[in-house]
């Protein structure tokens, strides 16, 4: 085994000095350390969930998809996940920020990054993919549906489907019992509503309506994030096989200002260029908007949520370490939000939390700016980059764009 | 996506990468922050006024990335002897980056003489990361070490 290694290692070595005198960089091994761990190779297959016993059962992933774009799980019966989250706009919309039955306050997030991050929304404000799943269908701008009507649709569309998973849904012909819209959030008669049901009643249609958001995450789990020119790149740099591709002068100038002077990788790094954690980058606030504290409201909310991973609804309420050892009450919350990943970021403007900047050129010369925050404080110093490095960052970050899904395979 | 996660690619990968690290070391000097050279990388050491000798060691070989996970500690005087019934705070970050732990760890003990495990950890990235740990022995000695970390 030994004599193949260096033969590689020479292989490499050669091409790396022939690929100098091409004009390709060469890199430190810092750099090298670094570019390896933003490769798309070293995403592994998304982190088990065991609060959701059907996270990878592919029955249960058959339903969240037909959940996922059944728009009559909403108010005015045209609103479903996939209204904002659109399957051929990487799970976004290209609206500042989204448009239910209302519009909200915040940026459609893309879902296939989702998978990997232990905490979702832009403020982490629930601690898995099924609790999120729960939110915007209640919430009165978005789907502005109850977890009655949701029992109800499951009860009447999706009964085999749901009970074959789930076990049987609970008998809700008797309307006195069972209301036909009500929900302990939202809307005043849909409160009044579910205050008048009994605790036992309640707590079998929140275990429905859990069970609803563990389908529809077992079907996000099976959305990829999908490979992009700079991971040919990468496969170049470590002779990796596969498909191999050069980057530009510019871009790799980019490349290079990304994980140096652009400091771009402390927070945007793995293989999906998000650390997953939360960030105030002094990101303006958009004066139209309510007041929005980010994580540090976030985390109390997700501490507190009936659907959270040490709830009565989760599958393994004692394995919720994330949730057990969250850091909270630090004054680095107040206004930061969610890193996102950057995979295919030039393909989903608007950016930032509330679509507060339409394009990378801006995104990058607030970086470059550095404007104090409007509250907390700003994590992020002046770069003070120079239009060209500017303009090298933006097209690195082009060379992210995700390859097109694969079209099916013909039966 | 790809299946880039075979072993035996992996293992290519990491070999290719070894060569290639050592050609361009020599060619060009980095853009990405490296550690600093010299950092004291020992899990075994005395604290910093020589008043305990901690030893710890992560539950998981390698230390996961971005998975919490668990450390023991082993908490002895300078001569040796256990200590238990110790608080010890556990703090740390990434100098480099100005960003402390992502989660809030907290360290309790596990019953034989001079043992804790530390729960609740998390690194979120490759690089440099301190673990410091407040130690207050029963007796009212205290003391600090804060142990590097290169992932």
């Amino acid at each position: 085994m030994k004599p193949f290694r260096i033969i590689i290692g020479a292989a490499l070595a050669t091409s790396l000095a022939l690929g100098a005198t091409a004009a390709q960089p060469t890199w430190s091994a810092a750099d090298l350390k670094t570019l390896h761990g933003l490769w798309i190779g070293e995403l592994g297959p998304p982190p088990p969930d065991p609060s959701n016993r059907v996270a990878d059962n592919a029955a249960a992933a058959a339903l969240g998809g037909m959940l996922f774009s059944d728009k009559r799980l909403s108010a005015n019966g045209q609103v479903s996940c996939a209204s904002c989250h659109q399957p051929d706009r990487a799970f976004t919309d290209a609206l500042p920020t989204g448009h239910g039955v209302g519009v909200g306050n915040r940026r459609t997030m893309p879902i296939a990054p989702a998978v990997y991050s232990p905490w979702q929304f832009w403020d982490g404000r629930a601690d898995s993919l099924w609790s999120q799943a729960l939110g915007p269908v209640e919430n009165p701008v978005e789907h502005g549906f109850t977890r009655l009507e949701v029992a109800r649709r499951l009860a009447a569309q999706y009964r085999d489907a749901y009970e074959s998973l789930f076990g049987p849904l609970p008998d809700m012909t008797d309307h006195g019992r069972f209301p036909l819209r009500a929900a302990p959030v939202g809307a005043a008669d849909a409160r009044a509503a579910w205050a008048g049901m009994t605790a036992d009643d309640q707590v079998s249609v929140n275990r429905v309506y859990a069970n609803f958001g563990k389908a529809i995450a077992a079907f996000e789990r099976t959305l990829k994030v999908r490979p992009g020119r700079f991971d040919d790149y990468l496969a170049r740099v470590f002779a990796a096989p596969g498909p191999q591709a050069r980057l530009s002068s510019d871009e790799l100038a980019g490349l290079r200002l990304f994980i140096g002077k652009g400091q771009c990788a402390t927070c945007h790094n793995g293989p999906l260029l998000s650390n997953n954690g939360f960030a105030n980058t002094g990101v303006p606030a958009r004066s139209d908007l309510p007041t929005d504290p980010g994580r540090a409201v976030g985390v109390r909310a997700a501490l507190t949520d009936p659907f959270n991973c040490k709830g009565a609804y989760s599958d393994a309420p004692n394995r919720c370490d994330e949730l057990e050892f969250v850091v909270v009450d630090s004054p680095a919350q107040v206004r930061a939000y969610k890193v996102p990943s950057l995979r295919g970021v030039a393909q989903r403007a608007p950016y930032m939390h509330a679509g507060q900047f339409s394009s990378l050129e801006q995104v990058v010369d607030h970086y470059s700016h550095a404007p104090a925050a409007p509250d907390g404080t700003s994590e992020i110093k002046p770069l003070d980059l120079t239009a060209d490095e500017r303009r090298q960052i933006v097209a690195f970050l082009r060379t992210l764009d995700e390859r097109p899904a694969p079209s099916p395979k013909p039966r | 996506m790809p299946s880039f996660s075979s072993a035996p690619r992996r293992s290519l990968v990491r070999h290719a990468l070894c060569g290639a690290a050592l050609l361009a070391t020599v060619v060009f000097a980095g853009s990405a922050m490296a550690e600093p050279k010299g950092l004291d990388l020992s899990l075994d050491r005395p604290s910093d006024q020589g008043v305990f000798r901690v030893r710890i060691r992560s539950q998981a070989a390698p230390i996961p990335m971005s998975r919490v996970h668990q450390w023991t500690v082993h908490l002895t005087d300078k001569a040796g002897l256990p200590i238990s019934g110790a608080d010890l705070t556990v703090d740390g970050g990434m100098p480099e980056h100005h960003h402390g732990l992502p989660t809030a760890p907290r360290a309790t003990p596990v019953g034989t003489p001079g043992d804790y495990v530390i729960s609740g950890l998390k690194f979120s990235m490759r690089g440099w990361w301190e673990m410091k740990l407040a130690i207050k022995a029963p007796d009212g000695r205290a003391d600090r070490i804060t142990f590097n970390l290169v992932l």
